[in-house]
């Protein structure tokens, strides 16, 4: 069963009179469980139609179904619960917010629940276990390596239980040794925690662990 | 109430910069509120003056007295029920000696000690002041002795007088100085005023009787204003006409206006002194209004990817706009606070320094302090402000897109 699934998806950018066609008539399928990656140079369209599937942007035309739904078809306010609700994003700069301690980091896609601040202290400590960084709860982003810091980022992601990770780059400014941690983290989460996981990379090694691999070229894809 | 961790903690990521906009709004409110609270009480000082009560002092200016005949000629104006002579005396309690040197004889005034004191003709002028109530026996003893004086509940609380008490008084006005010292008063009435009927009306006020001070002084002074009772508040502008009228080509020419105009004029004798209280508050708010802005503005800027992030996250366009104006009301309520703590503590200082007291008293201001109501509208205008100052980078982060900012990083 398709988790995502793009159908004849346009996406067009206009500037002025000038049109600039990102995805052409696009069609993609990725199952529930899989870990998909999406490969192509740059301005090829693989970061567009990454948003497009988490909903924080969509198609000119065309239908994308995440989790049965047609975000297509949804207005700014759904699309905010759709994304809270079903996906997780993983950056590729981290994004945390430096004030907050990673716990609070963890926390803030919990502050949209109706949990109590016991519940999401404990949910946020748990997706910290997961990620191997319990023992960084206090510490702040400036007091963590990059590895660290996209750890804690895949654990606000997983920490609502999505059923779709994105992440564009996420080995992208990370040294080999913490890529090869991450790439071994979100392959744990796609074997043991059944997360479908859609991935954009230059990467070769995260392509390697990817059970399928996507090619785009100007807004198409080739495999 | 969830977000308040993390607007405190937005907040104190440039503690600095979010101190420097707290401190500035709070100079803003601090001056607002001490300023309205003055007006205020020149509002209440009005609002207890009567409309059937006309003054009538010289056309040029306060500091120029009338003839005593006079008195009798307004009196024979029609619709004129009561006339008194009503002067203000300016005394103030003499300075210790042994603060001012025991072989010093010039006995300077204390301003310290200065509240407002007049002399005035006993029995018409209480009974054109109904609103200050002096038992009777204590109102026969103070007309029957020529140093007797009926003084204010507050007075009395303040200096601790009671019936019988003498103290002392000199006047800073050299015509109504004696050659053998200051002048010995004897407390022999004490008015009170009812606060629920004339809740405004002052209590800190002492008068004594004009015969004391036309004696005294060699028979030379004359009236500093008339107080004219009219039996038609209505007519009032007709009735100042004519007593005008009778001295329009004297020596000494007359106005006559009604008691609240009288107050209104000398309270703001440097001007018109509500607009020019008002004119600077408005300029120190809208100042404040653009600095706080600039602070949001920049604020918002600075965290454009955090604000993509949070979308990304599920946060609603509504939900981001909200802890915008969340975080700038937030600035808003604790610049209030801290300026309406100020206000009253300024004014507290200055009703309790015995110098700038004095020099309160002297315009009616000795009571001045911090209503409930001026400090909740000091309140609401530090929340205007921080509304108004978060609203636009409110509505920037309400409309940003999630792929811009994260494409502008």
């Amino acid at each position: 069963m398709a988790m995502v699934d793009v159908r004849d998806v346009r996406k067009v950018y206009r500037r002025g009179a000038e049109e600039l066609v990102v995805l052409d008539g696009l069609n993609l399928q990725i199952d529930e469980g899989d870990f998909a990656a999406l490969m192509g140079p740059s301005g090829s369209g693989k970061t567009t139609l990454l948003n497009l599937i988490a909903g924080i942007d969509k198609p000119t035309s065309g239908d994308v179904v995440v989790a049965g739904t047609n975000v297509a078809t949804l207005n700014e306010t759904e699309l905010a619960e759709f994304r809270s609700r079903n996906v997780g994003f993983i950056f590729q700069f981290y994004n945390l917010i430096p004030v907050l301690s990673a716990t609070e980091n963890v926390e803030l896609p919990l502050l949209l629940t109706h949990l109590s601040k016991k519940e999401r202290r404990e949910r946020a400590l748990t997706a910290l276990r997961v990620v191997g960084l319990a023992d960084r709860a206090s510490h702040h982003p400036r007091q963590l390596s990059g590895g660290q810091e996209q750890r804690v980022a895949i654990a606000r992601a997983i920490v609502t239980d999505p059923r779709v990770l994105v992440a564009d780059e996420p080995t992208g400014d990370l040294d080999a040794k913490s890529a090869e941690e991450i790439l071994e983290l979100m392959q744990t989460l796609n074997q043991e925690h059944k997360k479908t996981i859609v991935v954009v990379t230059h990467d070769p090694r995260a392509a390697e662990r990817a059970h399928t691999q996507h090619h785009l070229e100007k807004g198409v894809l080739k495999d | 109430m969830k977000f308040l961790p993390y607007l405190l903690k937005h907040l104190r990521r440039n503690w600095f910069r979010t101190g420097l906009t707290v401190v500035a709004m709070a100079v803003c409110i601090f001056l607002f509120c001490t300023l309205q609270s003055v007006l205020a009480q020149i509002d209440a000082l009005l609002e207890a003056t009567s409309a059937n009560r006309l003054v009538t002092r010289h056309s040029v200016s306060l500091i120029f007295d009338l003839p005593l005949a006079y008195e009798n000629r307004i009196l024979g104006v029609d619709g004129v029920r009561r006339v008194a002579v009503n002067s203000w005396f300016g005394g103030s309690l003499p300075a210790k000696k042994e603060e001012k040197g025991a072989d010093d004889s010039s006995s300077g005034a204390d301003f310290s000690n200065f509240f407002t004191n007049m002399a005035v003709e006993p029995e018409p002028f209480f009974a054109m002041f109904p609103e200050y109530e002096v038992p009777p026996e204590q109102f026969q003893a103070f007309t029957q002795d020529l140093r007797g004086c009926v003084i204010g509940e507050k007075l009395a609380e303040r200096y601790g007088w009671k019936i019988g008490d003498i103290f002392y008084l000199e006047s800073f006005i050299p015509e109504y100085r004696k050659p053998d010292g200051p002048f010995e008063f004897v407390v022999r009435g004490i008015y009170r005023v009812d606060p629920v009927k004339h809740p405004n009306a002052d209590q800190s006020s002492m008068y004594f009787n004009f015969k004391y001070l036309y004696e005294a002084t060699g028979r030379n002074v004359r009236a500093g204003t008339f107080m004219v009772e009219i039996e038609d508040p209505d007519r009032a502008g007709d009735i100042s006409a004519k007593i005008d009228a009778l001295f329009a080509n004297s020596d000494a020419p007359t106005r006559t206006e009604t008691e609240q105009a009288f107050l209104a004029g000398f309270i703001s004798l440097a001007g018109n002194l509500a607009l020019l209280l008002n004119g600077i508050g408005i300029a120190v708010t809208f100042t404040i209004l653009l600095v706080v802005a600039n602070t949001m503005s920049i604020a918002v800027r600075e965290r454009r990817t955090e604000i993509a992030v949070l979308k990304t996250l599920g946060f609603t366009s509504g939900k981001v706009m909200g802890l915008v104006v969340a975080e700038s009301l937030l600035l808003g309520a604790l610049g209030g606070l801290l300026g309406i703590g100020g206000a009253r503590g300024m004014l507290w200082i200055l009703t309790h320094t015995p110098a700038v007291r004095g020099a309160l008293a002297g315009i009616g201001l000795a009571e001045v302090n911090l209503q409930p109501v001026v400090a909740l509208l000091g309140f609401a205008v530090a929340l205007f402000l921080g509304f108004a100052a978060g609203i636009v980078p409110a509505l920037g982060a309400y409309r940003a897109r999630i792929t811009e900012m994260l494409r502008t990083v």
